[in-house]
C-alpha cells in the first residue's frame, strides 16, 4: 500500500492528484469515499431529521417523509407561543448566564492562585479539584435536593445556579489554570515596576490575556447550565420555571406524541448550543488534550 | 499580606466545591444509612438503621439480575464502540486532504453539539413505533409486518441507548486522539513503512504506544460517563420508573428516591455507583501507570 491509503500519515493525500492510480490505491480510495459518507451520514442524520422535522406540518399527524412534504413554521409558533417554551428558554437564559459569570469569576480568582502562586497545600488543592470531577455528580442529587428544599430554593433560579456553579468550577478552573500560566510573569513584573499594584496588574495586564480562555470556560459553563436535566428535573417542579430540557417533556401526552412540537422545541434548545460549540471547539479539546498529557 | 493572597483568590471557590460537593458526598454516605423518607425530611431529624439499606441492595435479587448486568453491561459496550469508533474516525480524518478534513471534522462536532436531552428525544423518535423512520423503512422494505416497539424489550432498548450515546461520546474520543496523532512521529512511521509494517501494525507498534496517555484519559471518562447515563435512559419510553427490567444503577437511585420517596434506600445505591466508579478510576489509573514502567 502506498502513500494514498496510509491512515496516519497527514497531509499526504491529496484526492485529485496523480492520474493514473494503481488498481489497489483506487480500491482504497473508493472504501475511504465510503467511510466518509457513512460517517457524515451518522453523524448529520440526527440533527437533520430534528430540523426536517420541526418544519413539516405533517410530523405531528401522521406519516412523514424524508423531506419536509408541507414545509411550515407552524410547530414552532404553537410551541413559542401557547406551549410556553419563550419562558422556558428565558429561564433557562436566566440561569446558564448568571452560572457563567459567577463561575467564570470564582474559576479565575481560584486559577491565578494555583498558577501564580506557590504556597503549602497547593498540590493537595490540585489533586482535590482533579479527584473531585470524577465524583458522579447524578449520585449527589438526593443530598444536593435536601440541602436546597431545606434553604428553601426550590422551584427558584438560584438552588439551580449555585449548583451548576459547583458542577462547572472544577473543569473551569483546571482550564484556566493552563491560560493563567501561559501568560509570561515578566509581563507581571513590567507592571509593578511601572508601580502598579497587584489588584492593577491583574485587570490590566493578566485579565486582557486570559480573556480567550475565559471565553471559553464561559461557553463550557453555559452548556453544562442549559443542557442540564436531572437537578432541574428535580428541583423545578411548575411550568412556570421549567428549563429548556425539563420543559420538553411536556409534549409527550397521554395518547399521543406531538412530534412536530418536540423536535420544533428540540431545535430550539440545540441551535445556541451548537453555534457556541463550533465557536470555541478548538480550545475546547485543545484544554481537554493538554490537561490530558501533562497530567 | 502575600501570604494570605492565594488564600483569599482560593476561597470563594474552595467554599462553594466544599458546600455543594464536599458536604453531599459526605452527606449522602450519612443518609445511606437511615431510614429517610418523606418524615425526615419535612423534620429534619435523622433516624439511622445501620447497615439495612446495604443489606436490602445487595440482597434484592434485581441488582444482581437487571441493574449490575445492565450498568455494567451497557458500560463495556458504550466504552468500547466510542473508543473503536472515535480511534477510527481520528485515523480517519488524519488521512483526509485538508478540505474533507473539515468537512468531516465539521459534522462530527454538530454530533458532539447536539445536547443529550435533545438528542435523546430525536433517537426517541427515530425509533417510535408507529411513526418513527426505522419502523417505517423495515416495513416498507418487507422486514417487519407490523409496528414494532423498540422500548419493551431490555436489549432493543439499551440498543437504542448505545446508537445515543456512541453517536454522542464519539466525537470527543475522536478529536481528542487526532490531536495526540498529530504528535507521532513521522519519521518512525515512515522508517516502519519502509521495513515492510502494514497500517494495523503500525498502528500498535508506534501511534497506539505513542498515545497511550491520550487513550487511558479517553477510556477513563468514557467509563465514568457510560457508567451513570441517566437522562438517556430516563427519557425513554418505559425509563423513568415503569419498566424496571431497564433500570441501571442511577436511574434505581433517582427512582427509588423522588418516586417512592426512599432517599435512605436510594442514597444506597449511589454510594455503590460511586464507590464502583472511583474503583474503576483508580485501577485504571494504576495499570496505566504501570505498565508506563
Amino acid at each position: 500500500m502506498k502513500a494514498p491509503s496510509a491512515p496516519s500519515a497527514p497531509d499526504a493525500v491529496r484526492i485529485p492528484a496523480r492520474r493514473p492510480r494503481s488498481r489497489r490505491a483506487r480500491v482504497a480510495l473508493a472504501w475511504k469515499a465510503a467511510a466518509v459518507a457513512a460517517l457524515l451520514l451518522f453523524t448529520l442524520f440526527p440533527t437533520y431529521w430534528m430540523i426536517s422535522s420541526a418544519f413539516d406540518g405533517r410530523a405531528s399527524g401522521g406519516a412523514q417523509s424524508l423531506f419536509p412534504a408541507e414545509p411550515t413554521l407552524e410547530n414552532f409558533s404553537y410551541v413559542l407561543s401557547e406551549a410556553g417554551f419563550g419562558t422556558f428558554l428565558r429561564n433557562s437564559a436566566i440561569v446558564a448566564v448568571s452560572t457563567v459569570v459567577l463561575s467564570g469569576i470564582l474559576a479565575l480568582f481560584a486559577a491565578v492562585a494555583v498558577a501564580r502562586f506557590r504556597f503549602r497545600f497547593r498540590t493537595g488543592i490540585l489533586m482535590l479539584i482533579l479527584i473531585i470531577q470524577m465524583v458522579p455528580l447524578e449520585a449527589l442529587v438526593i443530598p444536593l435536593f435536601i440541602q436546597v428544599r431545606d434553604l428553601q430554593l426550590l422551584n427558584s433560579f438560584l438552588g439551580l445556579i449555585i449548583v451548576y456553579v459547583a458542577f462547572s468550577l472544577p473543569f473551569a478552573i483546571w482550564m484556566l489554570r493552563g491560560f493563567v500560566a501561559a501568560v509570561p510573569v515578566e509581563l507581571e513584573e513590567a507592571a509593578y515596576i511601572d508601580g502598579a499594584s497587584w489588584g492593577r496588574m491583574f485587570w490590566s495586564v493578566l485579565l486582557p490575556l486570559v480573556a480567550p480562555g475565559l471565553v471559553a470556560t464561559s461557553v463550557f459553563a453555559f452548556i453544562i447550565a442549559w443542557n442540564e436535566f436531572i437537578f432541574a428535573l428535580t428541583f423545578m417542579d411548575s411550568p412556570a420555571t421549567y428549563t429548556v430540557a425539563v420543559g420538553l417533556q411536556q409534549f409527550f401526552g397521554e395518547n399521543s406524541n406531538e412530534w412536530g412540537y418536540v423536535m420544533a422545541g428540540s431545535t430550539l434548545i440545540t441551535l445556541p448550543v451548537m453555534i457556541f460549540f463550533i465557536l470555541v471547539q478548538r480550545r475546547l479539546s485543545g484544554g481537554l488534550v493538554s490537561g490530558a498529557v501533562k497530567g | 499580606m502575600a501570604s494570605a493572597r492565594p488564600w483569599l483568590l482560593l476561597a470563594p471557590a474552595l467554599a462553594v466545591l466544599a458546600v455543594l460537593l464536599l458536604w453531599p458526598l459526605a452527606r449522602v454516605v450519612l443518609i445511606s444509612f437511615q431510614d429517610y423518607g418523606l418524615r425526615e425530611i419535612v423534620s429534619g431529624r435523622s433516624n439511622y438503621i445501620g447497615l439495612a439499606n446495604y443489606a436490602e441492595v445487595f440482597a434484592d435479587p434485581a441488582l444482581w439480575t437487571v441493574v449490575l448486568p445492565n450498568t455494567v453491561g451497557f458500560a463495556v459496550a458504550a466504552v468500547g464502540g466510542t473508543v473503536i469508533l472515535g480511534t477510527l474516525v481520528a485515523l480517519l480524518l488524519a488521512s483526509l486532504n485538508r478540505l474533507w478534513r473539515t468537512i468531516v471534522s465539521s459534522a462530527v462536532m454538530v454530533a458532539w453539539a447536539m445536547p443529550a436531552v435533545t438528542g435523546t428525544y430525536v433517537w426517541i423518535w427515530i425509533f417510535d413505533a408507529d411513526r418513527g423512520i426505522v419502523s417505517q423503512f423495515l416495513q416498507g422494505v418487507g422486514l417487519l409486518d407490523e409496528p414494532h416497539n423498540w422500548f419493551t424489550d431490555r436489549w432493543s432498548f439499551y440498543a437504542v441507548v448505545l446508537v445515543n450515546i456512541v453517536h454522542h461520546g464519539f466525537p470527543f474520543v475522536a478529536i481528542t486522539v487526532l490531536a495526540g496523532l498529530l504528535g507521532v512521529s513521522k519519521e518512525m512511521l515512515e522508517a516502519a513503512t519502509v521495513d515492510g509494517a502494514g497500517a494495523v501494525r503500525r498502528f500498535f507498534s508506534i501511534t497506539f504506544p505513542t498515545l497511550r496517555p491520550v487513550f487511558a484519559v479517553v477510556v477513563i471518562l468514557s467509563t465514568i460517563w457510560d457508567f451513570k447515563v441517566f437522562a438517556q435512559i430516563y427519557l425513554q419510553p418505559g425509563g423513568s420508573g415503569s419498566n424496571r427490567s431497564v433500570f441501571n444503577l442511577g436511574v434505581w437511585s433517582y427512582v427509588e428516591s423522588f418516586a417512592q420517596n426512599r432517599y435512605g434506600f436510594g442514597s444506597a445505591i449511589a454510594v455503590l455507583l460511586t464507590v464502583l466508579l472511583l474503583a474503576i478510576s483508580v485501577v485504571y489509573v494504576r495499570t496505566l501507570f504501570k505498565e508506563e514502567k
